[in-house]
């Protein structure tokens, strides 16, 4: 309400031109800073830290991808219906309307890479048992790669938190981790 | 200057107008009827759209599951086309016909083409919300291809989308046609610089809005065979993350609205602000990235600098209009006599509906602004991405900023317009802060959930009784936030009501618009 008004009483340069006041222009700089000093953290964590968001992704397709799946799951399936994944393998989860398969059986302490796909929709690979928060975008025609290494034996249960139809609040997987 | 073509009087067309006995601005009959019909289409899609919302919270407590999964994603997807877009987007267009126009003592560009874009927005609306409520369009206001609604939907995206367009275009031209017959001299007055920002990134987002949907519509009718989900999310993304930054410039306008009316104050240095406004328009669009944080396919490179760093950067321009709008109350307060550090907050009259919006807004915003930062981290993206957490950051900021700031100003607004006293200024100023208390009670509760790892968008959460323990306490307590939220939303539509139909005639300033300060 002030600067403005004055140009009337006498010549002012016009408002561009003018310096912003000292304490806005402090204000600025503690904000710059702060952006800077959070860009600078999250470079670092991605240079340097653990759990960072999975990179790894190939093209496929529904067809080939569930081809992929069926393969694994009928080489590893165990006696009990589960699929038992060896240390050293890949192992593979198809999202379909509306399930996550197959029920994989995971060794704790050991680096396991998962891929997973959609054979329809998108759908959202969330493992949410045990206090885990893992989310993951899974998308058909590219399967996604997360690299993980399970500690603590138990089962988890997955979630798909991208609404994918009338039947997505069903939609549930299972991770289990054994010695 | 540069030369500017002037208009002769007698070249303009006969419209009777009068002066605004609060502002002294010229009102001209076209402008006001023009503006005061999208308000009330704004605010027939926050009712329609607040109810769903109202449906969907007592849904998502796990103790009340009111409605069936298939009624729940009908509600799911009415209320985001009605509350995300449809609500937002009319009042956007009343501040655009309202910025061009009476801000600068003019006309209407075009009441043809005015009108002509409120009934195609009306059209639109109205046949969204009958192909969702059919149950044909059960696919949430993102409509993710393979997913696929009743053509209908998309051609009432489409058909709405054009009439924004020629909104927008209406309110260039407006600018131009007062600038031309010299209804106004030198800068843009900081209000109509603020909703031309918002309307420039409106246009972008329509843009790209245009690119994801008539494809997606296409695809509806049969006439393309597939969409890629990650590309369509790109167009879609393109229009939807800019159209909520079309919001937060919109909220910022009404910021500094209800602080002049209210509080007679003004920001703290006008070309702070106006940089401020411009970083909006140079920073938005690359942030659409943060919607593909956890997706397949695309480099860390992309996400790291369109999700993350811009993400942090977009953050500048509303830390910079936070100070403004606060440093001018605080300045303008100390002007008039108020003393000590926090002596300016104890001239604020807090029971004021516009003090109370406008305080409930800020507050509100900031939450939703860290909780967004927050989550346009890489790793926090991980932990977070579709989970609670992320609807409890949208209603922080959308709910809490730009809805209750969208109230405040109505409340101001409308008495001006139509020169009748609120309905009742002391229920105005309850249905703020009760607005406010339920927003806040809610958001924190969602964000709880989030943290549990509830995810949204879904119906129930029991998963067979597997889910973990602990998911059903913070989802209830967001039910009872969003029950109080939601009936403080529906007195805000009652008191709007009963102002345009049986609010007191005056032309008395005080009435119209009474002070904020003691």
């Amino acid at each position: 309400m002030t600067s403005l008004q004055e140009s009337s009483v006498s010549p002012q340069p016009p408002g561009w031109a003018r310096r912003i006041p000292r304490d806005e222009r402090l204000f600025m700089w503690i904000v710059i800073a702060s952006v800077a000093a959070m860009s600078a953290f999250v470079i670092g964590w991605l240079a340097w830290g653990n759990q960072n968001v999975p990179t790894a992704s190939y093209a496929t397709s529904p067809d080939e991808f569930s081809a992929q799946v069926a393969a694994f799951a009928e080489k590893y399936t165990g006696e009990d219906g589960l699929v038992h994944v060896p240390p050293g393998q890949d192992a593979y989860v198809l999202a379909a309307r509306y399930t996550f398969f197959p029920e994989l059986v995971l060794k704790a302490n050991v680096k396991y890479r998962i891929w997973i796909s959609s054979a329809d929709t998108l759908h959202g690979f969330s493992i949410v048992g045990g206090n885990q928060n893992i989310n993951l975008e899974i998308a058909p025609n590219h399967a996604y790669g997360v690299t993980l290494t399970p500690e603590k034996p138990g089962t988890y249960l997955v979630v798909c938190n991208e609404y994918c139809g009338l039947g997505h609040h069903a939609m549930r997987g299972r991770i289990t981790v054994e010695r | 200057m540069a030369y500017v073509e002037r208009i002769p009087a007698a070249a303009l067309r006969e419209e009777p107008s009068r002066s605004c006995s609060v502002t002294g601005l010229r009102v001209y009959s076209g402008a006001q009827a023009l503006t005061l019909a999208n308000a009330v289409a704004a605010v027939l899609a926050l009712a329609a759209g607040g109810l769903y919302g109202g449906l969907i919270s007592l849904t998502r407590a796990p103790s009340l599951e009111l409605l069936s999964p298939d009624w729940f994603y009908i509600s799911l997807t009415g209320h985001g086309v009605g509350a995300l877009i449809l609500w937002p987007v009319f009042f956007e267009v009343a501040a655009m016909v309202f910025a061009s126009t009476v801000l600068l003592n003019a006309r209407v560009w075009s009441m043809t083409l005015g009108w002509t874009a409120f009934a195609l927005m009306v059209t639109g609306a109205v046949m969204l919300n009958a192909v969702i409520l059919s149950g044909h369009a059960s696919v949430t206001f993102t409509a993710y291809p393979p997913l696929v609604a009743n053509q209908a939907f998309y051609l009432g995206y489409l058909i709405f989308a054009v009439g924004t367009l020629l909104a927008i275009v209406n309110f260039a031209f407006s600018i131009a046609a007062a600038r031309a017959e010299g209804a106004f001299e030198g800068s843009l007055p900081l209000l109509t610089y603020g909703v031309a920002c918002a309307a420039i990134l409106a246009l972008l987002s329509l843009a790209s809005g245009l690119i994801a949907l008539i494809p997606a519509w296409f695809y509806s009718l049969g006439w393309i065979g597939f969409i890629e989900p990650i590309v369509y999310r790109g167009w879609f993304w393109g229009l939807g993350h800019t159209l909520q930054y079309v919001n937060v410039v919109a909220m910022v306008v009404a910021w500094y609205g209800i602080a002049a009316l209210t509080l007679r104050s003004g920001p703290v240095n006008q070309k702070f602000t106006r940089i401020a406004f411009i970083l909006y328009l140079l920073l938005t669009v690359p942030v659409l990235g943060h919607h593909f944080l956890v997706d397949p396919a695309l480099g860390t490179e992309v996400k790291l600098v369109g999700g993350t760093l811009m993400g942090f950067a977009l953050g500048v321009p509303s830390l910079m209009h936070g100070l403004a709008v606060m440093g001018g109350v605080e300045s303008e307060m100390r002007k008039r006599g108020a003393t000590g550090l926090f002596g300016w907050l104890k001239k604020l009259k807090w029971g004021h509906a516009g003090v109370a919006s406008l305080a409930g807004s800020l507050l509100l915003f900031a939450i939703g602004g860290w909780s967004g930062t927050a989550e346009t981290t890489l790793p926090l993206n991980m932990v977070s991405h579709n989970t609670m957490w992320v609807p409890a950051h949208i209603h922080a900021v959308v709910v809490g900023g730009t809805t209750l700031a969208f109230m405040g100003f109505a409340y101001l607004l409308v008495p001006l317009l139509v020169r009748r006293e609120l309905w009742s200024q002391k229920w105005a100023g309850i249905q703020a802060w009760t607005y406010f208390g339920g927003l806040l009670l809610m958001v924190l509760a969602q964000s709880w959930a989030g943290t549990l790892g509830v995810p949204r968008r879904t119906a129930r959460i029991d998963y067979a009784g597997e889910a973990p323990g602990g998911w059903d306490l913070p989802m209830n307590i967001a039910g009872v936030g969003a029950t109080i939220a939601g009936l403080a939303g529906g007195l805000f539509v009652v008191i709007m009501v009963m102002t345009l139909l049986a609010g007191k005639k005056t032309d008395v300033a005080h009435e119209l618009v009474p002070s904020g300060t003691r």
